[in-house]
């Protein structure tokens, strides 16, 4: 089994075959750098200084020619070889409160969130342990890399694992989920990844803001802060941006959870005009609601995002440029 | 304008981390003979980018590699998404001046 050992540090650690070096840092509870975990992000970036890897995805989008030139490769993508030395900053953020697993999951069924919005249940044979805001990566037979998709749930003794995805018409990996996947079959599912979960420490109220398929990660954080004593007494507001009516959904979720409309709140937004027509409520992009919804400076509260990338960056610009909110009440894993 | 440092205390091809009126520290930049000022810590993370590496008119920052232009504070590396603010730089008689916050409040930000 090749080994991994990381420079300047006594820390080192095996990887199982085939089984990449961001993940098997994980498994062993280090704090290897990452945010997305499929190649895109650049955030587990690595220095090999001797030994041999593999990479699943030699042109990933996260690696830069001059990363590739200085020898560089990406944590989530490269696969040792045989006994490796590394240099990489380890990142305490990203230790890993529940220990990452990979295993076999049987897909049992789905139901329509939106028309294009489909929510999937897989269900294993041990629990399934995450935080809410989590994600999985999951194999898909016949679609090449894994996809990271958050869950849409909480943990729980049976093994149940939701996701609610977006049909992409061109996707691999949305058309065989939305029209592939037979009843009972099985991938593999490892879980739980990401640094964007409810925090249950924070003396802050909670804002969510999502769109698209990015409301999984925040009904399960939604949910997660209704069921959490030691969160009773705040308020989470919960904002969701749609392009037309039809895309607009969550609140009936919400509403079925302790606190709906006192101290659970939801907000929606359509942006494109043209389609609003019998829409009753705002039409504007869902960062310009956030900003005139919210009764206390902006930096008052802890946020969670998910969605397209440009609306992160939208909210980003508002949160980070416009009120000078601190970067470490902001939790959002990068997908694209 | 805001005096900054000694153009002297910089040489070529290197930073140096300098805070000035209890501001969010800015790095000074030397690219063989220009100076160029940003804000030092890195928009991704909590790093400083005057411990990064320099490679021709891009900055690495220590933690993660990603980069920014120095010139104008666009990142050139993943991770790093969130452009790197920058300020209009002058060196007057061996002194580096930049214009900061105020006057003109933020007329220097990057798109």
């Amino acid at each position: 089994m090749p080994t991994v050992k990381l420079d300047a540090s006594e820390i080192s650690f095996d990887c199982a075959p085939g089984d990449s070096m961001l993940r098997s840092a994980l498994r062993h509870g280090i704090g290897f750098p990452y945010e997305c975990g499929v190649g895109a992000c650049g955030t587990c970036k690595f220095e090999l200084l001797s030994g041999a890897v593999d990479s699943l995805w030699a042109e990933a989008t996260g690696l830069s020619e001059r990363d590739r030139k200085k020898g560089r490769h990406l944590g989530c993508q490269a696969i040792p070889l045989e006994t490796c030395s590394v240099k990489v900053r380890l990142d305490d953020h990203c230790r890993p409160e529940i220990i990452p697993v990979r295993r076999k999951v049987a897909f049992t069924g789905y139901r329509d969130i939106t028309h294009d919005i489909r929510e999937f249940t897989f269900v294993g044979g041990d629990r399934a342990d995450f935080l809410p805001g989590q994600f999985a990566l999951l194999t898909l037979p016949q679609v090449a890399g894994d996809r990271a998709y958050s869950m849409a749930n909480l943990a729980n003794d049976k093994g149940e694992w939701k996701f609610q995805v977006r049909r992409h018409p061109d996707g691999s990996a949305t058309t065989l989920l939305f029209d592939g996947l037979a009843p009972g079959q099985e991938i593999f599912l490892d879980a739980p990844y990401g640094m964007a979960y409810l925090r249950t420490d924070s003396s802050r109220d909670i804002v969510c803001i999502s769109g698209g398929s990015g409301i999984a990660p925040m009904l399960s954080i939604a949910q997660g802060k209704a069921r959490d004593e030691r969160l009773a007494e705040k308020s989470l507001h919960f904002f969701f941006g749609g392009r037309t009516p039809a895309d607009i959904c969550g609140e009936d979720i919400l509403r079925d959870l302790p606190g709906y409309g006192s101290k659970l709140h939801y907000y929606a937004a359509v942006s494109d005009a043209d389609a609003a027509h019998g829409w009753p409520g705002p039409v504007g992009l869902i960062h310009e609601l956030v900003a005139s919804k919210l009764k206390e400076a902006l930096a008052a509260y802890e946020f969670y995002l998910a969605g397209p990338p440009p609306m992160i960056q939208a909210v980003q610009n508002l949160l980070v440029s416009e009120h000078k909110v601190p970067s470490s009440q902001i939790h959002f894993d990068r997908f694209f | 304008m805001k005096f900054v440092c000694m153009s002297s205390e910089i040489k070529p091809g290197e930073a140096k981390r300098v805070e000035v009126d209890g501001r969010a520290p800015l790095a000074v930049f030397n690219l063989d003979g220009k100076f160029f000022v940003t804000d030092d810590t890195c928009t991704h993370g909590d790093a400083s980018l005057c411990d990064g590496e320099i490679d021709g008119d891009v900055v690495e920052c220590p933690y993660h590699q990603g980069a920014f232009e120095i010139a104008t504070g666009k990142p050139a590396g993943a991770p790093c998404t969130i452009p790197l603010r920058t300020y209009a730089t002058q060196v007057t008689e061996g002194q580096v001046f930049a214009r900061l916050d105020g006057e003109d409040g933020n007329a220097d930000r990057q798109a």
